[in-house]
């Protein structure tokens, strides 16, 4: 009960902070944002309206380093949307390391035909407003969008994210049997629930593999999850 | 669309079908996938899905099953379900084997982007058949087997005016009634509402069995409470009605009024329709293998028929036809194939087929005739057409004819002259061999091609019987060897041994041996027709034959037919191959007194014939 109590009060921090947030927010796509209501904490699991979300950076660090790409799609009853599939290489400065460039394989060329990150941000708050975000590994997407609303708008709203890296680590915490932490890989967790194999580093492509991963997941499950259960 | 997509769009794109599909239609179509995830275990469609959805599998395996869990079929990576994409038309059950990946497309949407593809469209809709192939193909036959009865509604064959009269007339007045009108049943109306029925029935049973006045009203031996139709039901509601409820004629209703008259005659004549429809069917068919499927309709109208009650003449003349459409439409297809025939030539029927006496099942008996003008390079033409027909014929069920009598035998593919030989030497020089060949070449029809050919010969075939006692007489009594069970007064002398054991072989001891005299009347007397009911009509009165021996001859003959079609009808309707075995467990006690009176029928011709000579 606790944990209950403690997820109930982190969920009405989010709402809380919308609210507030919202009074000072400059007009435009954060305001739009914010003037949606999350979802409900209770609410079942077929019926949360989520986008899957998936970063590409040249880095780690969310000052330091830039948002590449972004990629989402909506996972609406249980179902990957994939008409609302979006997917936007965005224009940044300087040129990109040779390392990376294979990691992600967004070149030069693509980057300096891409979109301006205001833009991209824009489509992507549009998107989001009023449904919880999807992600593997929460940290990147959250540092990153945070990071970039700051810079564009001056503050960064509150965001509720189910991240698929922690709800399968729950799981596995839960069993005895000690596991290898590469195995709460993207690809790893797939391979685990029979998922075909993905062509990763593409954010459209992760976004639907982490979504696909979610529906796997929850299909497991004797009873459905709700949205407090899966909530980070 | 975006470059992301591009590993799904390949997937999709190497997909059968959708590899016809340039990019920028499959990448319409990809924006139409939905991505859902089915456990083990759970059943298609997706809980909260009522959509018709086409769904690809993307990883994992689903399985059909039957109504009865029967398991139809598996699906795995890469394979197409198309079963929600219509209404659903079969009882298919389709459940996730493992756990599953799926693309769900909705169907009308995918029809729309693909509409300017028919070959695509066509394997979607192909596929759909191959997977519902066992239970569609029947659906198909069933309702061409019913369309007549399903599509006719009693608007279209009820009889009209029906003969009506009021409550108050007298049975004897109502009886001369329906003599004068020769109907079988009145209607009894007061102030044009109909009270109920009277039938010949009812005036034998219920007035002069009973000794019931024939002054009284008519009122006190109908039927009341009487089931009518209404006007607009189909054919086949007022078959199941008089079926269930016994009865053979139904009032037909407009609204409260009386209009007319349903009886189970006109049904059966509408039923003929059948082998019309079948025929027309036969007609468009473009390939053999269409021939072959429309020829497992054959089997369920003969089943129908014979539990309508038709007549064994009916569904013999009806099947007949029916082959005969076969064989022309085999036969136009090898024209096309071959060009056109280089001399005047003739397909011929020989045997049950000719005699338009067929039933199911039957072997193929065929020959070809052939204008003189034959010239030894035309030979191949006509072996070609033998061979591609008598091929076709088989593929439709016809066997082939274990004593080789089939166009494809050299010696049955002959020119006229030499059919005119082939018939002198076998009235000239009756050696057992010929007259074996004569119950067959005797009973021949053209079915295609030019009928003269057959028919000169046939006038100088019959000249020279009726002039060759010595012909006729070794065919009696070559005949006369088929004897109909001897000792059937006490019993029936049964098969005593093999797989027909204490059977009676219904053909040959009872069917075969009038087919044989009716033959013998025919040739003796110049008559050119085939068939032995008519045979047998138009012998009466001849010296050969007396009207009345003629008329028992043909009551024995149909009720035998009638026999051997019941027992084959419950043999297809079982699934088994019909046969001639008649278990005498399968009669009733009237039937066997039937039996044993067609046999003594029989027996006195025969016996007079051999007294002839």
């Amino acid at each position: 009960m606790l944990e209950h109590h403690f997820l109930f009060r982190s969920f009405i921090g989010y709402e809380a902070q919308r609210k507030r947030m919202l009074k000072s927010a400059p007009a435009g796509p954060l305001r739009t944002f914010l003037s949606q209501p999350f979802p409900a904490l209770d609410t079942p699991f077929e019926d949360i309206e989520i986008l899957a979300v998936d970063f590409e950076t040249t880095g780690l660090d969310a000052v330091k380093d830039k948002l590449l790409s972004v990629g989402c799609v909506d996972v609406t009853q249980q179902q990957i949307k994939l008409a609302s599939s979006y997917h936007a290489i965005i224009h940044t400065q300087g040129s990109l390391q040779a390392d990376n460039v294979t990691i992600h394989q967004i070149t030069d060329d693509q980057k300096d035909q891409g979109q301006p990150l205001a833009d991209v941000i824009a489509q992507l708050l549009e998107r989001l407003a009023g449904k919880v975000m999807l992600v593997h590994f929460a940290r990147i997407e959250r540092q990153f969008l945070r990071q970039a609303c700051l810079e564009l708008y001056g503050m960064a709203p509150p965001l509720p994210i189910i991240d698929t890296l922690v709800v399968a680590k729950k799981m596995l915490d839960k069993s005895a049997v000690a596991y290898d932490p590469s195995q709460l890989r993207l690809a790893a967790l797939r391979a685990k629930y029979h998922l075909p194999d993905h062509y990763a580093h593409n954010a459209l492509n992760d976004a639907i593999a982490t979504a696909e991963l979610l529906l796997a997941i929850n299909a497991e499950r004797q009873q459905a999850l709700s949205l407090q259960q899966l909530i980070l | 669309m975006d470059s992301a997509l591009t590993e799904i769009s390949d997937f999709i794109h190497a997909l059968p079908a959708m590899e016809l599909l340039p990019s920028q239609i499959i990448e319409q179509v990809v924006k139409e996938i939905s991505i859902c995830y089915v456990r083990r275990g759970q059943v298609l469609p997706p809980r909260g899905v009522s959509e018709h959805n086409l769904y690809i599998l993307r990883k994992g395996a689903l399985s059909y099953a039957s109504e009865n869990d029967e398991l139809l079929a598996k699906y795995g990576e890469g394979d197409i379900c198309t079963v929600f994409c219509h209404e659903p038309q079969d009882n298919i059950k389709v459940c996730a084997e493992e756990d599953t990946l799926l693309y769900s497309i909705h169907y009308p949407t995918f029809h729309k982007i693909v509409k300017h593809y028919p070959d695509v469209l066509a394997f979607f809709q192909h596929t759909a058949e191959q997977r519902l192939s066992k239970k569609m193909l029947q659906v198909n036959e069933d309702a061409i087997v019913n369309s007549s009865l399903l599509n006719s509604t009693v608007e279209k064959f009820y009889h009209s005016p029906v003969v009506s009269v009021s409550s108050s007339t007298s049975i004897k007045q109502a009886a001369i009634l329906m003599t004068e009108e020769n109907f079988s049943c009145l209607v009894i109306v007061d102030q044009g509402q109909p009270l109920g029925i009277v039938t010949d029935k009812d005036i034998r049973r219920r007035c002069v069995a009973q000794g019931l006045a024939t002054e009284q009203p008519v009122s006190a031996i109908m039927t009341d409470n009487m089931t009518t139709i209404d006007i607009k039901s189909t054919a086949y509601d007022a078959l199941l009605i008089m079926t269930q409820q016994h009865i053979h004629h139904l009032p037909v209703m407009q609204n409260t009024k009386l209009v007319g008259m349903v009886t189970v005659t006109d049904l059966m004549n509408n039923e003929g329709q059948n082998a019309v429809n079948i025929t027309s069917v036969i007609h468009k068919a473009k390939t053999v293998a269409e021939l072959s499927e429309i020829s497992h309709m054959i089997p369920k109208l003969q089943i129908r028929m014979a539990k309508l009650g038709t007549t064994a003449d009916h569904v013999g003349k009806s099947i007949s036809a029916i082959t005969m459409a076969f064989t022309i439409r085999l036969i136009e297809m090898a024209e096309k194939l071959l060009g056109p025939a280089p001399v005047p030539f003739a397909w011929l029927a020989a045997g049950s087929q000719a005699r338009q006496e067929q039933f199911v099942h039957s072997d193929q008996d065929n020959a070809l005739i052939i204008s003189n003008d034959l010239k030894p390079e035309h030979e191949y033409w006509f072996k070609d057409l033998a061979t591609f027909v008598c091929d076709g014929l088989a593929a439709c069920g016809f066997v082939y004819c274990p004593g080789n009598v089939m166009a494809t035998n050299p010696k049955w593919c002959q020119t006229q002259a030499k059919w005119h030989q082939y018939f002198t030497q076998w009235i000239h020089n009756p050696e057992p061999k010929a007259l074996m060949h004569c119950s067959i070449f005797f009973d021949l029809s053209t079915v295609y091609g030019d009928s003269h050919l057959l028919e000169q010969v046939r006038e100088k075939m019959l000249k020279a019987t009726q002039l060759s006692t010595l012909f006729i007489a070794h065919l009696t009594k070559n005949a006369l060897n088929l004897r109909p069970p001897l000792g059937f007064f006490r019993d029936f002398v049964l098969i005593q041994d093999g797989e027909n054991k204490a059977t009676l072989d219904i053909k040959h001891n009872g069917i075969a041996p009038i087919v044989d005299l009716a033959r013998i009347y025919a040739l003796s007397e110049g008559i050119a027709c085939v068939n032995t009911i008519e045979r047998l009509k138009l012998a009466a009165g001849t010296p050969s034959l007396t009207r009345a021996s003629a008329a028992n001859l043909i009551a024995a003959y149909e009720f035998l037919s009638m026999l051997r079609m019941t027992h084959q009808a419950n043999k297809l309707q079982q699934g088994q191959q019909p046969n001639n075995y008649l278990s005498p467990k399968e009669l009733s006690k009237l039937e066997r007194e039937h039996l044993k009176d067609a046999f003594k029928v029989i027996k006195t011709l025969q016996d007079s014939r051999q007294s002839t000579f």
